[in-house]
């Protein structure tokens, strides 16, 4: 985000997004969770 | 600091076949919300990433049936009357619905999506609805001019983009100078081998 000219960036809370899904395989492995996460675009 | 590069399309990635892979598996979300999927969707999906139920309740049952998000953009609070808001990778519209429930008919969203069966989706909820339209594209090209929006939400699309770096870009061409993004995406905890991330079968479930 920071390479394409935004700035402030922040995550907010987790989510296990997978967690319990009927098809889910993979997810576990690689430790994949949900994230909010917001920027800005800096005034001229 | 990352050099920009290394945002870059992913090597040995097919973008068409991914593309296409994508638009099969979200193209049997509409088709069988309720199926065995790698996440889960629809009321249930929002209410566990965080949605409040008086948003939910805004938005047409058949855009929300098919709701595939990974967590929630409106965290960091929902769009204000009168702003325009672009949704990247807008799928059925659950949250181009609640944004545009918030901007009003002073304001203004645009969806956009690349999956045919998503769009018709969106696009029959939206039937009569001025402030609200669903257009086709893709994250890197957005079908937006330059500066238009003062917000910009997405949610469980940017991993899904080969090219982050050319999605953020855009993202940050739409907006106008002191505009916000609000995205809900997944990020991983451990280091994906290089040969996982060539998987196309690992990008989509």
């Amino acid at each position: 985000m920071t390479a394409a000219g935004l700035a402030g960036v922040a995550f907010g809370p987790i989510v296990d997004t997978f967690g319990g899904a009927s098809g889910e395989e993979n997810a576990r492995e690689f430790g994949t969770y949900g994230y909010p996460i917001k920027a800005v675009k800096p005034a001229r | 600091m990352a050099e920009p590069d290394e945002f870059r399309a992913m090597k040995g990635i097919d973008v068409d076949t991914l593309r296409r892979e994508i638009k099969d598996k979200y193209a049997e979300v509409v088709a069988k919300p309720n199926g065995e999927f790698h996440f889960h969707t629809g009321r249930v999906a929002a209410e566990r990433a965080g949605y409040e139920a008086s948003w939910l309740d805004g938005v047409p049952q058949d855009a929300l049936s098919s709701f595939a998000g990974v967590a929630n953009p409106f965290h960091w609070g929902l769009p204000r009357a009168g702003e325009y808001v672009v949704d990247v990778g807008s799928g059925a519209g659950s949250d181009s619905f609640i944004a545009a429930n918030a901007v009003g008919p002073e304001g203004s969203v645009i969806g956009v999506d690349m999956t045919p069966a998503m769009l018709a989706r969106s696009r029959a909820s939206a039937s009569g609805s001025a402030n609200i339209e669903f257009l086709e594209g893709v994250a890197e090209e957005l079908p937006v001019p330059d500066g238009w929006a003062d917000l910009v939400i997405s949610n469980g699309v940017i991993n899904l983009v080969p090219d982050k770096l050319a999605a953020y870009s855009e993202i940050a061409r739409v907006l106008k100078p002191g505009g916000r993004v609000q995205v809900a995406d997944i990020c991983v905890e451990v280091e994906v081998p290089e040969s996982a991330r060539r998987d196309i079968d690992l990008w989509t479930g």
